[in-house]
């Protein structure tokens, strides 16, 4: 690869940017216009409404059931409020309100207490969703209180007690932040949170022109026969996004903060400590530009992947919903950078970021959230280069089939990735919508509902729908003796090197203690063993083999054996909807894979899996018992120890499982070829 | 300059099964030779220049450009190759003389060689006018000039033109026609494709002729007349096209 090419591409691909003038626009000009007009119209929108809320007053009604000096007191007080109008209530005060023709209703009743104290109970009807009601509720509670304390402090004085005896404990705040501290957690608040957006739109606005767009207005092919590498023209055009994200970002920063500052002196504020110190900024810049390297990779692969444009930009949407969520992290309080969290991308940054900006982070974090960045950096442009060699999908617009589509008639086939794909959403919206709600209710049952209604039973409606072979379809079928021999070696083995898996995870990243109470609500149901086996081992044993091994894998059979098997994993894994387990259970979902596809029985995985989940409830069970007792840390871990058998059965167990499965191997067959 | 030997490109179906849209062609094209792929829409023709052009790999066989394996020295095969087609599209926001530069850059040529053949090329293709507009501003005939500079300014011994006249009024045609004839004159190896057959006709020294992916028949418009007894370059291709069905079964009549 030659930089001195890909500074040709980067050069040519900046050039026509600068001669774009929405691209100008959108990335110099809009940001440097916008913030001020926000601010000073916001600003003066602001100020003015206030000044006019306060002038507009609010007509409150009182009722006084009471009717004596003291009530008398507390409604000539309130009287007293600026540019309220009190009306004594009538029947209609009901209407009034609820016609907002008055914005409050104060009531005054009184009580007697056990000590013959005569209580002053008043209410206040306010509607708090309206910013008059609210002002109502702030000036009469603050006006009660002045009547409340002067009236104590009377009945303090009459008794010959000094009324100082009413505050005898001041409290005062020592506010050890500097203002430069606070001012970053405010920042530190919603700047992540903007600024990744403006990094990713900033990389939106070129990402898709440059490969879906060059494909668009047909240029794509003259650059594929220059005289350069693919990949130069890659890393060309990648370069060309991430400088255009970070310099948008720059630009935006850069008008914000004058802008705030522009505004906070005309406001009269101390403007002292007011601002980022420099080396923040550097330290920020930093860490959002490996963020702005992944967003320009990701970009680029859709761009790369995408017909047109417009498909480009519609496959964006997606993935700037899913980072604005994410990056929304830092709105979130009390949550701080931990060695988990650092490992998820647009969330690791949000936090970094809050924490660089009230100087508190530790360096460790700092690296992992680089680092993981920039491994997810890596795969990504690894895939943009990827898919620029694939000639399906770069030349995806066009037709070379010829005429072959009038040859063989276009079979209709369900089985695709993106009907598995809408499949798949399907159930984890009847998962997370209905499955949690059963769960809460009644734990037992919930499971139960969850995997035979929502799980199995809609494989088996939608093989029937498809007047499919549902054996066939499902591999629902037989497996031989030697096979099912050997399951139960590579489940056991498996099941412990992936507990020690995780048992490691928790030791490096643990996991929080309100995660490890849920879990372990699954193993205190009141159940009787076999219950609980049945419940926790067996019923997903079934059913969710009948959806990952069975079904999915159907619709995903173009993209060949190896990736079948990593594709129903990752669903399968995301299905838990557990971020903490998904490393664990990704594994499984290939090992269960692997062992359905490759024998063409479902079965075996099937008992594979109950084998997998009743193991964990046989150690918690019996964690003080004969045996188990020598292989387990303390209830719920096992000795790491445990590992080395579990690592010489398992690939003993798999490698024999390949042999006696050999001749199998061919039965792979596409079932989508057949429809 | 050219030698194809035994190419074929097959593309994956959706239903998993594949079809050869080039099914084992061989032909080869020489110094100062015009060389014509003529065949109807879907033939191949497009694929296969695709191929010798390195933007696509072939399933099985190989070629050659100016003796360099599409396969083994892509980098090389590019170097001494120009390609046109009809659709080709330009940078819209560039100028002519920054879009021509950018190429011979890529071609690594050094910046004064760049600017020497483009005036060069300029005065011949009378473009000096426009070399200074934005290209978004050009005539379909300006900008086709253009692709002509961008697509020979690094001098490649062998020429490919994709449907070079494809969607091109009669006197942007005529630019190209004698575009490819001076390639000619000036000892460049020359491929081109059409389904028109009087563009063969006018243009070829020799015709290969394609069907379906496969090579129906290939030599100098004199050898097929007289081994087909037809004169007209239409009567020669329907006669081998009804050769080629006769031979094979036909799956179905789209006529």
């Amino acid at each position: 690869m030659s930089s001195k090419k890909v500074f040709i591409v980067f050069r040519k691909e900046w050039l026509e940017v600068l001669r774009d003038k929405r691209t100008i626009f959108t990335t110099f000009l809009l940001p440097l216009i916008l913030y001020p007009l926000l601010i000073i119209g916001f600003n003066a929108v602001m100020s003015r409404q206030t000044g006019v809320l306060e002038e507009r007053g609010a007509s409150v009604a009182i009722a006084d059931s009471v009717l004596n000096p003291v009530s008398a007191r507390i409604v000539a007080s309130l009287q007293e409020i600026e540019n309220f109008d009190f009306h004594p209530a009538n029947d209609v005060v009901d209407y009034l309100y609820e016609n907002k023709d008055i914005q409050g209703v104060v009531t005054i009743r009184d009580s007697l207490d056990a000590d013959g104290l005569r209580l002053y109970h008043v209410s206040v009807k306010y509607d708090a969703a309206n910013e008059q009601g609210q002002m109502v509720l702030d000036k009469v509670s603050w006006k009660l209180r002045e009547v409340q304390k002067e009236i104590a402090e009377e009945h303090i004085s009459a008794r010959g007690i000094n009324p100082k005896i009413m505050n005898i404990i001041e409290v005062h705040s020592i506010d050890t932040a500097d203002s430069q501290k606070k001012m970053g957690m405010i920042l530190g608040m919603f700047l992540p949170y903007i600024m990744i957006i403006m990094l990713l739109t900033g990389a939106s606005i070129v990402a898709a022109d440059l490969v879906a767009g060059e494909k668009e207005r047909k240029t794509l092919e003259t650059l594929l026969v220059a005289g350069i590498d693919r990949r130069e023209i890659v890393i060309g055009k990648y370069l060309t996004i991430i400088s255009l994200s970070m310099l948008n970002l720059i630009v935006n920063l850069f008008s914000m903060s004058i802008s705030v500052k522009f505004m906070l002196g005309q406001t009269g504020m101390d403007m002292a400590g007011v601002g980022i110190p420099f080396k923040a900024i550097l330290l920020l810049l930093a860490t959002m530009l490996p963020l702005a390297t992944f967003f320009a990779a990701l970009l680029l692969s859709i761009s790369t992947f995408s017909r047109n444009m417009k498909e480009a930009r519609s496959y964006e949407q997606p993935i700037m919903m899913v980072s604005m969520i994410m990056a929304m992290i830092s709105f979130l309080p009390a949550i701080e950078l931990n060695g988990m969290l650092a490992l998820i991308p647009v969330v690791n940054i949000s936090l970094i970021f809050k924490a660089v900006m009230v100087n508190d982070y530790q360096i460790s974090h700092l690296l992992i959230t680089i680092g993981s960045t920039l491994v997810l950096d890596a795969i990504a442009i690894w895939a943009s280069i990827k898919l620029f060699n694939s000639e399906s999908v770069l030349f995806r617009s066009e037709d070379d089939s010829g005429g072959i589509k009038s040859i063989k008639k276009d079979r209709k086939n369900i089985f695709t990735p993106y009907n598995g794909i809408i499949y798949f959403s399907l159930a984890l919206l009847a998962l997370y919508y209905l499955g949690s709600r059963w769960q809460m209710q009644d734990m037992v049952s919930g499971l139960v509902k969850t995997q035979i209604i929502l799980i199995a039973l809609p494989v088996l409606v939608f093989v029937a729908l498809l007047k499919q072979d549902k054996d066939k379809v499902l591999r629902l079928k037989m497996p031989r003796l030697k096979e099912i021999a050997l399951v139960p070696f590579i489940a056991i083995s498996a099941s412990v090197i992936v507990t020690i898996l995780a048992q490691l995870i928790n030791h490096i990243f643990p996991f929080p203690e309100q995660y490890l109470e849920n879990l372990s609500q699954l193993f205190d149901m009141d159940l009787s063993l076999w219950g609980s086996l049945a419940v926790v081992a067996l019923a997903p044993g079934v059913c969710e083999e009948l959806l990952f091994r069975g079904l999915m894998p159907r619709f995903f059979e173009k993209f060949g054996f190896m990736s079948n098997i990593l594709i129903s994993a990752f669903l399968f894994a995301a299905f838990h909807l557990d971020p903490f387990r998904f490393i664990p259970v990704f594994l499984l979902g290939m090992l269960l894979a692997y062992l359905t596809l490759r024998s063409g029985s479902v079965f075996n995985s099937m008992l594979s899996h109950t084998i997998n989940n009743s193991l964990a409830i046989l150690l918690v069970t019996f964690a003080n018992n004969g045996f188990l007792k020598r292989v387990m840390v303390s209830d719920d871990s096992l000795h790491y120890w445990v590992v080395i058998p579990a690592l010489v059965v398992l690939p003993l167990s798999l490698y024999l499982f390949h042999k006696v499965t050999a001749d199998k191997n061919e039965e792979y067959e596409l079932i989508s070829q057949d429809l | 300059m050219i030698t194809v030997e035994n190419l074929v490109k097959a593309f994956p179906l959706k239903d998993g099964g594949e079809f050869n849209a080039v099914d084992g062609i061989s032909f080869d094209a020489k110094a100062g030779e015009i060389v014509c792929l003529l065949g109807v829409n879907g033939a191949g023709k497009t694929t296969a220049m695709r191929i010798l052009s390195t933007v696509f790999r072939p399933t099985r066989g190989t070629a050659t450009i100016g003796g360099w394996d599409i396969l083994k020295n892509p980098e090389k095969v590019r170097e001494n190759l120009g390609f046109l087609s009809g659709d080709t599209g330009l940078y819209n926001r560039l100028r002519p003389h920054e879009f021509i530069r950018y190429f011979g850059r890529l071609y690594s040529m050094k910046d004064s060689n760049i600017t020497r053949r483009m005036d060069e090329m300029a005065e011949l293709l009378d473009m000096q006018d426009f070399m200074d507009k934005k290209i978004e501003f050009l005539s379909t005939g300006m900008k086709q000039k253009v692709s002509i500079v961008r697509s020979i300014i690094h001098d490649p011994e062998v020429m490919i033109f994709d449907e070079p006249t494809a969607g091109l009024d009669i006197l942007t045609a005529r630019n190209i026609i004698s575009f490819i004839r001076k390639c000619k004159d000036e000892g460049k190896c020359v491929l081109f494709s059409t389904h028109i057959m009087r563009e063969a006709e006018r243009l070829a020294d020799r015709i290969v002729l394609i069907h379906r992916g496969k090579l129906l028949a290939s030599g100098t418009l004199d050898d097929m007349r007289s081994e087909t007894g037809e004169s007209d370059l239409d009567d020669i291709f329907v006669y081998y096209v009804n050769k080629y069905s006769d031979e094979t079964e036909v799956l179905d009549h789209e006529f």
